[in-house]
Formats: structure tokens, sequence, C-alpha cells
């Protein structure tokens, strides 16, 4: 569907995208995530066309489209502030590029109606000034008015940064569910790593302008590549090969890896002394449906998440075994050089 | 290198036009009245600035200037902050009376208001023919001088302190009061050691801006001061008005330049230390606190109430006036029969009484719609264009604030009293062109801030987004920038139109005897040789300025717009219901 070949953008003498390749299945929902500055808006924005490439090719479905002007391309825009018309109503910002396009005025009608339905506004909602109307109505007019032309893809670019986390959490789920209702192919841009992990099919992971890791959330989260993707997408537990050492576990089936992390949900605590592993717990965080711990084991620290049923029992002080599965930890060599 | 292949004909046509423009009347005027001074048929020379120092006239002039300049900050900053505490600070009865009362001058000021203190103060004044039948032997001009002039002017700057210190002073976090309260301190030891300091930047702006108040002050020591108390900018007039002696006025207004520049400097380099920020989460407003004391709840009130009653009088009077028959406006004695619509029907319905009027109006119109048009094209190519050349053009249009207008205006006379190539040999002193131009040139540097504020205010997105959507840039100006700075475009052009319509600093050395505009006719309606029917059409125009004034006060600062929408539909719920 959407291919990124040897894709470069330059800034003046700055280089902010070296060289990207990736591609994008129909129907899928990709996303581009990392850190402030890490290249995700720039690749956006130059698959949408607001960015000249200095090198490579974009093709949408086997096209060229590398040099195709915005309007051309078949893309559908949803921006991070919106970027509705403050001036007009709901309905005349999803009608703005059927009227550009000197489209009847039934058309507009019967499709402003029709976009309306698909992304829940009502009628009332449509003849409203979008300067008074709440966040979710804003980025459902959005979304309505990005799919107007019927495009290809969708991008969206951090719609859900400027909200309050208990909307967030809301419009995530409207927009997974819209995604898969409709099958469009989304293009998706953020910076928050649950989000990534909650709505996509496959996540790339930027760091500083090169693709450290695509995959799908499982594989990221799970199976980091690098040191850079499995730091950024979640706490973890770092370990040296000293401390490797120190709570008894061998490096030497980690072939030539001297950096291990461990997630802290992957670490299981019992006040059952059977384990290889003992430590004392330093300190509890309760956080209703679960609780923090931090383990001392002969002087290297750990944090544990534990579900509420296993926390009720274990307190401040307790001794404890740690039980860890060797699959469950994650390993890198300075070798393979992390940007991070 | 500079890129410019964003310019499409038209925008090219207009810059060319625009940098012609720029040049011929704002870089050569400058220069050549830099030139008349520095520069004799020998070379340079000094020997200008020499008989400036050997003129007393002169000096006493530049001394005078300096009296003002450093007085009118004290006494201005002394009420401008009583009035913000009497309206935001403490409680005192009738607030809203005194608001506005307190924000007179912010409508009724410059030559209008001279006139106005004239009329009431001076030595045939209103409350002048009052006194004398109290103290007949007292001096019938005793409203003159330096004391006078610094009277009227510490009333009328006021403005200054309602309009930024006001602000500033309301958005101050309450919970530092109550905090500090808490911790034992005084209401009056607040204001000192808590608010003030936070104000300190304000201070100093205001104080630097009443400062370049008084060193160019123009209507008020001209009207009031007379030949006992004559500033820099009056001077300048005069000598002007002799071409013996205009080389004189070329060298006072160097001076003022100077000092601008000086002045400039020392504001810009107040902003740069930055301003105090409220680090509170979540701030609270100001809420008036009632002073205990009874004898000083008395005196507050009590000068609460003369600063209103001072910047009243001279209004009611004017406007009473403005409704009264000639014999009234003559003897000044008032009673139920002197009320009359003479003055209003002659204004109305005389071509001579109405002309001037007319013409301020249709300069000012012209002027500010001029110049808001060409600085929303310049500011967005500004904008929109980040290189060598746009530099360059914004540093044009800020000349004119970095030189006072009187400077430019003489700069104009001097460069234009003969046939110049630049404007194709043509003679401009005298002509009806050269007023708008300067107007034009003076409103430039403001509007262009403002305009350029607002294209920075518009989400870049909003742009993308119209253009995904298969809009073109036109298209998108119209449809999605322009209704976005159209509110600021819309004030300008009424601040612009409000400031230039009783203009009388630049105008009365640009003027056409053809077409005068009205401060030009105000001010020479003051004068004795004038007679009553001059001082009965003051007395019109400034009730007609006022109204004007007042209207886009109503509509630019006080949201006059949605007030009125507010109130429309109000009534139509009540309707309804």
């Amino acid at each position: 569907m959407i291919t990124f070949k040897n894709i470069q953008v330059k800034y003046d003498n700055f280089v902010a995208i070296p060289d990207l390749t990736f591609d994008v299945k129909e129907g899928e929902f990709f996303t581009l995530l990392g850190p402030s500055g890490c290249g995700k808006t720039t690749t956006l924005r130059a698959l949408a066309g607001f960015l000249k490439t200095s090198g490579g090719v974009i093709s949408i479905d086997n096209k060229d489209i590398t040099d195709v002007s915005v309007h051309e391309r078949q893309v559908g825009m949803v921006f991070q502030s919106y970027a509705l018309f403050p001036s007009m109503t709901a309905f005349e910002n999803i009608a703005f590029g059927l009227k550009v396009e000197k489209k009847s005025k039934d058309y507009i009608k019967e499709r402003v109606a029709e976009l309306a339905q698909m992304v829940e506004l009502t009628d009332e909602q449509l003849a409203k000034n979008v300067s008074n109307m709440s966040g979710g109505q804003q980025q459902r007019v959005a979304i309505a008015r990005a799919l107007a032309k019927k495009p290809k893809i969708l991008v969206m670019d951090e719609p859900l940064s400027n909200l309050d986390a208990k909307l967030r959490k809301s419009l995530r789920k409207d927009i997974r569910n819209f995604q898969r209702k409709y099958g469009i192919t989304m293009v998706y841009v953020t910076h928050d790593q649950e989000e990534a992990l909650m709505l996509s099919d496959r996540i790339a992971v930027f760091n500083r302008g090169k693709l450290d890791q695509i995959g799908t959330p499982d594989e990221i989260y799970n199976h980091s590549k690098t040191e850079f993707v499995c730091k950024f997408i979640g706490d973890a537990n770092y370990l040296s090969v000293r401390d490797m050492g120190s709570i008894g576990l061998n490096t030497n089936r980690f072939d030539n890896s001297n950096k291990f992390y461990i997630r802290p949900e992957k670490i299981y605590l019992s006040k059952e002394k059977r384990g290889l592993i003992i430590g004392k717990i330093i300190s509890k965080e309760f956080y209703g449906m679960y609780a923090y711990y931090k383990i001392d084991v002969n002087g290297v620290e750990f944090q544990s998440f534990q579900s509420e049923n296993n926390a009720d029992d274990l307190a401040v002080g307790d001794d404890v075994s740690v039980f860890i599965n060797f699959d469950d930890i994650l390993s890198y060599s300075d070798e393979v050089k992390s940007d991070d | 290198m500079i890129r410019l292949k964003r310019l499409n004909i038209g925008t090219l046509i207009l810059m060319v036009v625009f940098l012609w423009f720029m040049v011929s009347f704002v870089i050569v005027p400058n220069l050549e009245l830099i030139k008349s001074v520095f520069f004799s048929n020998d070379g340079i020379s000094i020997e200008k600035l020499k008989s400036i120092i050997n003129s007393k006239r002169a000096m006493q002039g530049v001394k005078n200037s300096f009296l003002l300049a450093i007085t009118l900050p004290i006494t201005t900053t002394i009420i401008g902050i009583m009035e913000v505490l009497f309206l935001e600070y403490y409680d005192i009865q009738g607030r809203g009376f005194l608001k506005v009362a307190y924000m007179i001058p912010l409508v009724f000021g410059g030559i209008m208001l001279a006139n106005g203190y004239l009329f009431t103060y001076g030595s045939r004044g209103f409350v002048t023919t009052i006194l004398l039948t109290v103290f007949p032997h007292m001096n019938p001009a005793w409203f003159r001088g330096f004391g006078a002039v610094l009277f009227l002017m510490s009333f009328a700057c006021t403005s200054t302190y309602i309009i930024f210190f006001r602000n500033a002073f309301k958005n101050i976090d309450y919970q530092t009061i109550e905090a500090a309260r808490g911790l034992g301190s005084s209401d009056f030891k607040i204001l000192l050691k808590v608010v003030f300091p936070t104000l300190k930047p304000i201070f100093l702006t205001c104080t630097i801006l009443l400062f370049q108040t008084g060193l160019m002050a123009m209507a008020a020591p001209l009207m009031i001061g007379g030949r006992d108390f004559e500033t820099i900018s009056p001077l300048i007039l005069t000598f002007t008005q002799r071409p013996s002696s205009r080389i004189l006025a070329a060298v006072l207004s160097l001076f003022l330049g100077l000092m601008q520049l000086v002045l400039l400097y020392i504001i810009q380099r107040n902003e740069r230390k930055g301003n105090f920020l409220s680090i509170s989460k979540v701030k609270t407003t100001i809420k008036r606190v009632s002073i205990s004391s009874k004898p000083l709840n008395f005196l507050s009130h009590l000068i609460a109430y003369a600063f209103a009653f001072i910047n009243t009088v001279p209004l009611l009077v004017v406007l009473i006036f403005s409704f009264t028959d000639y014999k009234t406006i003559s003897s000044r004695h008032i009673n139920l029969k002197s009320f009359s619509l003479e003055n209003y029907r002659l204004i109305l319905t005389s071509d001579t009484a109405y002309r001037p009027f007319v013409t301020s109006v249709m300069y000012a119109t012209a002027a500010s719609i001029i110049v808001v048009l060409v600085m929303m094209v310049i500011a967005r190519f500004i904008v929109k264009n980040k290189n060598k050349f746009s530099t360059i053009l914004e540093m044009l249009i800020h000349i004119p604030w970095v030189f006072p207008g009187l400077m430019f205006a003489l700069g104009l006379v001097i460069t234009y009293s003969h046939p110049q190539k630049i404007v194709f040999n043509n003679v401009l002193t005298g002509s009806l062109v050269i007023m708008l131009i300067a107007y034009v040139v003076v409103l430039m540097p403001n509007t262009f801030r403002f305009l350029k504020a607002s294209y920075f205010g518009v989400d870049q997105s909003l742009e993308d987004a119209a253009r995904i959507l298969g809009a073109k840039p036109l298209y998108s100006y119209i449809k999605i920038v322009l209704p976005i700075i159209l509110p600021t475009a819309l004030a300008m052009l009424a601040i612009n139109f409000n400031s230039k319509l009783s203009d009388y600093d630049l105008s009365v050395f640009l003027y056409n005897p053809i077409a005068k505009p009205v401060g030009v006719v105000i001010r020479s309606n003051s004068n004795s040789e004038a007679g009553i029917e001059g001082l009965a059409l003051n007395f019109v125009y400034s009730v007609f300025l006022m109204a004007i004034n007042s209207l886009v006060f109503f509509f630019v600062y006080a949201d006059g717009k949605n007030t009125i929408k507010n109130l429309f539909n109000s009534r139509k719920i009540k309707n309804e219901s």
C-alpha cells in the first residue's frame, strides 16, 4: 500500500532522516513511535506532501507520489491541534474540501451526513461552531473532514496529545474501533508508548531519524531489538554482567551480550522460600490494582509489579523468592550501537 | 542568497512600490534633515548647532522641555497609581462613576483637551469667570505657564496608567496579598513590599513613556504654556513657519530624535530584563479592601472624587456649552434660556463649518485603510519569508518609530519644498497628498507589529489542512487566515482612524490651506481672534470627536460587538419566555 524507499529529508545542512525504508499494508494501523525530534512527524509530513524529500521514493499502491502535490496524494490528515477552521461550523469544516472541489450542494450535504454518521456527530453538533465543541467532538469533526474526499490513507499527527488523560483513553478506543470498522489504512504518530501498543497493528520505533525496529506491539515490547527500544517502550530493570553474577544468573547462554533488561512485571515474587534467588523487600507502593516493589538481592536492586492478589501477602522487610524466566531477559551487547 | 521564488507578480509590484515609498518618504526626508543641519555649501559644519546654543529662546525651550519631562512622570505616577488603587484595590463608593471619569483622558485628549481646559480655566474661562466674581482681584491668567501645563498633562497622561498599569495590577495573584496579610503585614506595607515590586517593569515603561511625552509635548505647552513656558515642539513649529529659522527647527527636531533613540534603547533594555511572572498555579483575582480608619476612608473618597471632578469638568463644560448660544458662550453665564442646537445646525449645514471635520474624516479613513491593507500584505510576506530581504523590510518599517513624528514632518517639508527626482520632480510641500503620506508613515510600525503578531497567532496547520484539502493559497488566505486576523485588522483600522482624526502635531506642519484638518482648526479657533463662532464650533467638533473616540473604544477595547449581541440575545430570551 505505502512504500518508503531510501527516503532522505534534509533541512538545509541538517539531515533529519538519512535513509528510511519501510512499508505499510492496506487496512493496517501503523504507528510511528519515538521521542521528540526523532523524525516521526517529518516522516508523516513527507508522506502527506508538506515536506519535500531530498532523496528516495514514496509510493502509494505502487504509484510514485514523491513529487505529487499535497492534495493529489489522496491522503487525509488529522493534525495535532486538529486545525479546525475556527470561523466555521462543523458542517462547513467537513464540507471545506468538497467545496474546493466544487462538488454540488446536494452531494456535499449527502456526503457530510454520511461522514457525520460514521463519526457519530448529530445534526445539532454539525451546526455548531467548532470553537464551541468539546475535545472529543472536535476530534470527530477533524476525522470526518480528513475523510471527506475519500482518501486512500488517513494520517494522524499526535491527535490525542493535547487532551486530558481520561478523554485520551476514551478517544483511543474510538479511534481503534473506527479504524477496525471501516478498514481504513492509518498512519499514526505518537510519542506515547502505551497509546502505540494499544492502537497499532504494527509499530515503527524511531531513534534519531532512523528506524530501530518495526514489529507488532508484542514484538516491540517483549522482544525489543535494541536497547533503545527496550528502554523507550516501557520500564525495565537493567542488569550488568556483574549484577547477573551477583544474583546467580548465568550469562553464558546470551552469546556476546553484556547488558540485560527484565521488565518489572516479568519478575515474580513469592513468600515461599523455594526459589533459587532470595531477596528482601525494601519498599512498597500500593496502586490499587497492583503494587510496586523494590527488592534487594545481594546488593542488586530490582523493581517488580505484582497484582493485588499477591501484593496482600508481601510487606517491607519480608524475605521473598524471586522468579525470573530466562526467556524474559532482554539482552544487548555494546557492539550493537544504540543512539540512546 | 535571498530567495524570492514565492513572490508572484502582484506581490513583486507591491514590493517595488513599497520600497520606493519607504525610500522617498522615510529615508530621504530624514537624511535631508540631517544634511541640512550638518552640511553647508563648504562641507561639514557645526555652525547651526552653535546657533541653537546661542539662541536664548531655543535653549530655554530645551530646559523647559526637560523640566516637563522630568516632573511629568512623577506627578502622573502619583495620580495614576492612586486612580488605579481607587478602582481596583480600595473599596470606594461609586466605583462605576469613577471608572468612567478616570477613562475620560482616553477619549478626550490632545488638542481637544487643551481647548477644553483653556475654555474652563483660561483667562476668560468658565471657572475663571466664576472665580473672578468671588475673588475680583485675582489674576485672570492664573492658569498659565509650567504649573498649568503640568497640571493638565498629569491628568491627561493618566491614561497610560489606566491602560497598562491597571491591567498589570488586575493580574496580580491575590493569594500573594492574602499570604502577606496572614503573615501580619499591613495593607500599605503589602502594596509597597508585595504588589509594587511585581509591577516594577510596568512602572519603568510608564515612566519612560511619560518622560517621552513630556519632552515632546505640543498641544498643552502651545495653548496653555504660552510665551512663559515654551517647549521644544511648539518652538520647532514656530521656527518652521519662518524659512530663515527653519534650520533651528531642524536642529531641535534632531535633538528630539536623539532623545527618542536613547529612550527606545532604555525601554528595550527594560523589556529584556523580563517581567515578574506569577508562579501561582491557581490564580485568584484581587478583592477590594475597605479602609478601616474612618478619617482615611473619608480622605480617600475625597481625593478619588476630586480626581474624577478634575477630569470631568472640562469635558462637561465643552459638552454643555456646545448646546448653548453665542451670547452664553461669550458671557460664560448660563441659564435655562441659553440652550440651543444652533451650533450643531451650523456644523451640519455650513460648508465652512463641516469641511474641516469631513477633511479629517477623509484623511484619517484613507490613511488607516491604506496602512492596514498594505501592512496586511507586507506582514504576511515577512512572516512567510524569513530571509535578508524580509529583515531589511521589517527594519525599514520600524524607522518611523525611531524618529519622532515632528522630525519626520519637518524632513518632509524641507525635502519636498522643491522638485525632487525621486518623486518625479514634483513639489509636495503644501500639496494635498503630503499629509496623507505622513499619516500612513507614522501609522505603519504599530499596525505592522499588531498584524505580524496576529499572523504569528495563526496555526500553520490550519493552512496545511486547507492545502491538503485542495485549497489554493489565495483561497485558504481568504477563507481561513483572513477571518482570524480580521478582528486585529479592524481594531487597527479603528485605532488608526481615531489617532489621526484629531491629529494636530503632524498636520500643523503639512496641511494644505484648502483642506484644513479639524485638529488645526480647533487650534486656530481657540485663538481670541477666531471669535465666538470659532469657539462654539470647537465645542461641537470636540463632542463629535469624543463620540467617535468613545465608539471606537467601546468596540475595540470593551468588546462592544459582543456586549450588543448579548444585549439582543437576553432581550430575545426575555421575549420568548
